[in-house]
């Protein structure tokens, strides 16, 4: 009966979430007592949903094969984790784990909204759960979790076993709470335009949610790269997928808002750019998840290609991006424009990593849905790879990488650009002198390799530059430096850390690019090869049984250059319920280098053998991590800071001094 | 009958709580909108200039710290006074009416009938949640038979009335080997639904084997009744003349042979072996033994299937047929050299999932040592 009360449960949720929807957002000006009521819909909303949710986890946790479900995608024997996890494996349970993301959000609005303005309260609640009514009711009328088998099957029929693996637990709930956060974004974007406020009461409220949202969308991309990097056995950490980029663009565009978002909390500046951010930033979330789910892409991640299903979502997405872009060119003309500011100043650095995160977007955008546009036009299929992406996108990064720096050391309103670059001036020194040394040292003449490594050293002393400067680190006693970095807000180290992230995973993209190395050979268990200084030995080859899954194994002992010697055993597996194969590959980890060991296709009387040597890949990882600490660090500052307009008199003094 | 209550039952539980679940939703979205109205002016206005006045102690705390000089401070100060101004000049809190009974009523209504009109077109109220360990097809599948038996029996001690739990442990037993116990589970289920020529037979069946050979007069009065019941039962007549052929009855024995192959559709396992006891009965009783005849046409099946597998090939499903046969004959040799046959013919681990467990099932050594 559990199952049922579950379905009953997400169904009476989405007649909650329709009837919200049409009162919110046709009787929003009655005041306190429908925010009151939108309120309690919104976390009945999510109760509801998660006692749904976990209806269905249970049912895959007993193996309860009544449910088609659990029937098409897990076994009796799969590892209770992987039991868990693959509630979300699949096209149905991920839905409603979307669904779930969606109404949690949901129910945190109308949580900490009590203080909101109570139209704007009525209209976000009521955007809210249109969102939540149509994506509820797409799940319900034609990807249903819970439809039931009768009789029931004795026995699962397994997930995917590239799935099965502790990537899936992580990587989806992250990224969806990402794509989703910012349908919060999106909900006060479409409030702003109904009701006409917008001040910097409406900024204030949605830039901690921008900053949750593309917290968990950095993590939750990291996420993906890494696991894709270990899984499937290429030893790639990005590949252009149009998958990827579908999760990529709206990092971008959430990027670009997270700045704008900055300007208009601080200065009353950006204001229908930024609204218009919000709503470009949620529709590419939803061209993330649903382009995905359309069948128009192959890849790991298309579950269930049904062309009803892609049309039904293609319609919603259509509807609601273009009736919110309608409704942007309707109201966006009557809304109040923000404060005035100078080019230079920080209002116009940030407007210029908006320029350019945006043009990136539609750099990806374009490069991922032209071959799509062609090939349903035309027929003709091109495919555009890894080196348009490198060329445009590298070409749209070093400058903003390069004007990064000087960014958090403008001033607001008007700003001296000459005194913001000899406060510089040692850091770039610095960072020049390093990428020439280094390049000259690894024996890279003038090429793309030290100028990359340039900009990541640049990004990365330029965040640091604006700590040292604000504490006069060396200009004056240790303890009052000390004493002032202690007292610095939380949000000058946010932006520090931040921007340190971004210049560490720069460095390890530059690094790996240019000096990884790669081994392809053939091995017998007794022979060894040589990679990057270390000895790699196939100790043995031996077949041994899983849980579910028998295995190739091969037994390896790698000998590093400073003469440690490590164990490895790379596998590949089939899975006995599936049939599938899968590679494991053996991952070996020197400091923030990897020894990368894929056994390949056994020949007659041999084994392939591939070797990667990634110097220092994990930087690229730590850097999206360090990044996401940043973001949680501004979450925790709440105090209202003000930008402090810099007043003209004093620039003119400080430029004469 | 508690089965029979449980399905009547079930769906009843279920509306109750479907229907408790939804007045409580309702309820509470009904008083959220009443708990608000008595504090509500007042929270409206305070909203307008709480967040100017935090501002404005921001500025001030920014100055007294120090990270505003007092200049900036007095021009964060006037920015911050043009904005109020423009706020009040803007700000009509467009509260048209405070929301009523009547469109909360009506979307309350809506809910709960979308509720349960969606419910019904998708729900199926009827069916009981199925978890794999409580099934009871599974507990008399699972390799623990015994521990299965064990939990099954004491089950059936408290609920003697249980049906579903002595039509599960019967065959259960026959398959442990203890017989009288199957014959008494047998006899207990007939108490329960009454006789029918199948459940005769299983109980036939069950004695015959506790007999070990010796025949028994009670499983031939069972049998007899089972025939002279159902015109169309063939189980128990394949019995009756097998049992008639030990007896060296021959014609009694040929009728039921006869019988049997006339109810048959023509593609039985048993028809070879029944059509060889008529042949047997009719000629007096030339001994040719059914069980030894029967492997021995396995055999021959098997053989056919291996010459034109080794000659021409075959799929991968046949090849795993194969040695599931060998194995099913108990000859591992053969399995093993099927085995690596099908091998050479599958490269590709990816293409033999089911063989390779088939045989890791088995013993048998697998691929590349």
């Amino acid at each position: 009966m559990s199952i049922e009360l579950g379905h009953f449960a997400l169904v009476l949720a989405f007649a909650i979430s329709v009837v919200s929807a049409v009162g919110g957002l046709t009787l929003w000006r009655r005041g306190e007592r429908l925010s009151a009521v939108l309120g309690q819909a919104a976390v009945l909303q999510f109760v509801l949903v998660a006692l749904a949710f976990l209806a269905v986890v249970h049912a895959f946790v007993v193996s309860d094969f009544s449910l088609a479900l659990a029937a098409n995608h897990s076994h009796s024997l799969k590892p209770l984790i992987f039991k868990i996890s693959g509630v979300w494996g699949n096209h149905e349970g991920s839905m409603l784990l979307w669904v779930l993301i969606l109404v949690l959000f949901g129910a945190l609005v109308a949580a900490f909204g009590r203080s909101l303005p109570s139209d704007l309260s009525n209209l976000v609640l009521g955007t809210q759960s249109l969102l939540t009514a149509a994506f509820s009711g797409f799940t319900l009328f034609t990807s249903n979790p819970f439809v039931r088998l009768s009789p029931a099957p004795l026995e699962g029929g397994d997930l995917n076993p590239v799935l099965q693996d502790i990537g899936l637990a992580i990587h989806p709930p992250l990224l969806y709470a990402g794509y989703v956060g910012f349908s919060i974004c999106f909900s006060f974007a479409i409030a702003a335009l109904v009701s006409g406020r917008i001040d910097q009461a409406w900024a204030r409220w949605v830039r901690p949610w921008t900053m949750l949202s593309w917290t968990f969308l950095t993590l939750g991309i990291a996420m993906g790269s890494y696991w894709a990097y270990y899984e499937l056995g290429w030893g790639g950490w990005w590949f252009w997928d149009p998958v990827e980029n579908a999760s990529f663009m709206p990092w971008l565009a959430g990027t670009a808002l997270l700045h704008s978002a900055l300007v208009m909390e601080k200065r009353n500046a950006l204001k229908i750019w930024t609204i218009f951010l919000a709503i470009i930033t949620f529709s590419l979330s939803l061209l993330g998840t649903f382009l995905v789910r359309s069948g128009i892409l192959t890849s790991v991640h298309t579950f269930a290609s049904d062309p009803t299903r892609g049309l039904v979502i293609l319609t919603i997405l259509a509807l609601l991006i273009g009736g919110a872009f309608l409704l942007f060119a309707i109201r966006s003309p009557a809304l109040r424009q923000g404060g005035l500011f100078a080019p230079i100043s920080r209002e116009g650095a940030l407007i210029l990593n908006n320029l350019f995160l945006a043009t990136a977007v539609g750099a990806v955008l374009v490069g991922t849905l032209y071959p799509l546009l062609l090939d349903a036009l035309t027929g003709t299929t091109i495919s555009v790879g890894a080196p348009f992406f490198n060329f445009t996108f590298g070409a749209l990064m070093a400058p903003l990488l390069l004007v990064l720096p000087f960014g958090p050391l403008l001033a607001w309103k008007r700003a001296d650009l000459v005194a913001a670059g000899q406060r510089l001036m040692g850091f770039a020194a610095l960072a020049i002198f390093l990428a020439i040394l280094i390049s000259a040292l690894a024996g890279n003449s003038i090429s793309l390799v030290p100028i990359g490594l340039l900009l990541g050293f640049w990004v990365s002393f330029g965040a640091v530059a604006e700590v040292i400067e604000r504490s006069r680190l060396g200009r004056i006693p240790l303890a009052e430096s000390l004493r002032r970095l202690a007292g610095l807000s939380r949000s000058i180290w946010s932006t520090a850390i931040g921007h340190l992230g971004l210049g560490l995973t720069v460095l390890g993209i530059v690094s790996v690019s240019a000096w990884e190395t790669e081994l392809v050979t053939t091995l017998n268990p007794g022979e060894s090869a040589e990679l990057a200084g270390s000895n790699i030995a196939f100790d043995s080859f031996e077949q041994s049984e899983g849980a579910n899954y028998l295995a190739d194994a091969g037994r390896f002992t790698v000998t590093a250059p400073d003469g440690g010697t490590a164990e490895l055993v790379a596998e590949r597996r089939t899975y006995v319920a599936s049939g599938m194969p899968t590679t494991e590959a053996a991952i070996q980890t020197y400091g923030l280098s990897q020894l990368y060991l894929q056994l390949g296709e056994p020949l007659d009387d041999t084994h392939v053998v591939r070797v990667w040597h990634k110097p220092y890949i994990l930087l690229i990882w730590l850097g999206t991590l360090v990044m996401a600490v940043a973001g949680v660090l501004s979450l925790t500052d709440r105090r209202i800071r003000l930008g402090a307009p810099q007043s003209r008199q004093k620039l003119s003094l400080g430029a004469t001094r | 009958m508690p089965r029979l209550a449980d399905k009547r039952l079930g769906p009843m539980i279920f509306w109750s709580i479907a229907i408790a679940v939804t007045a409580i939703a309702c309820a509470a979205l009904f008083y959220a909108a009443a708990g608000r109205t008595v504090n509500a002016p007042a929270g409206e206005i305070a909203d307008e200039n709480q967040l100017f006045r935090e501002t404005l102690a921001a500025i001030e705390a920014d100055e007294q710290s120090g990270k505003l000089d007092a200049e900036q401070a007095l021009a964060a100060r006037a920015e911050l006074a043009r904005e109020v101004l423009r706020s009040q000049r803007t700000s009509s809190t467009n509260v048209s009416k405070p929301l009523t009974r009547t469109p909360l009523v009506a979307g309350l209504v809506a809910v709960a009938a979308l509720t349960f009109g969606a419910y019904t077109f998708l729900g199926r109220p009827e069916l009981p949640a199925q978890p794999l360990a409580s099934r009871p097809e599974v507990a008399a599948q699972t390799l623990d038979l015994g521990g299965a038996v064990t939990r099954i029996e004491a089950r059936l001690a408290e609920t003697p009335e249980d049906l579903r739990g002595w039509q599960v442990i019967a065959p259960a037993y026959i398959e442990l080997g203890r017989f009288a116990d199957a014959a008494e589970a047998y006899r207990r289920i007939i108490e329960l639904t009454g006789p029918t020529a199948e459940l005769r037979t299983d109980l036939a069946e069950a004695l015959l084997l506790q007999a070990a050979g010796d025949g028994s007069e009670e499983a031939m009065d069972l049998l007899r009744a089972a025939a002279a019941g159902d015109a169309a039962h063939i189980r128990s007549r394949l019995y009756l003349a097998a049992e008639y052929m030990r007896l060296e009855n021959y014609e009694q024995a040929g009728t039921y042979w006869q019988q049997a192959i006339d109810l048959a559709k023509g593609d039985e396992a048993w028809l070879p072996a029944a059509r060889q006891g008529l042949l047997v009965a009719k000629n007096g009783g030339a001994e040719i033994p059914v069980a030894e005849d029967q492997s021995e046409l396995i055999m021959r099946m098997v053989g056919g299937l291996a010459d034109r597998l080794y000659s021409d090939g075959g799929t991968i499903e046949e090849w795993t047929q194969l040695v599931r046969s060998y194995l099913v004959l108990g000859d591992q040799e053969s399995a093993q050299q099927a085995y690596d046959a099908a091998v050479e013919a599958f490269p590709a681990a990816f293409d033999r999932g089911d063989l390779d467990g088939l045989a890791l099932g088995a013993g048998l050594t697998l691929n590349g040592d």
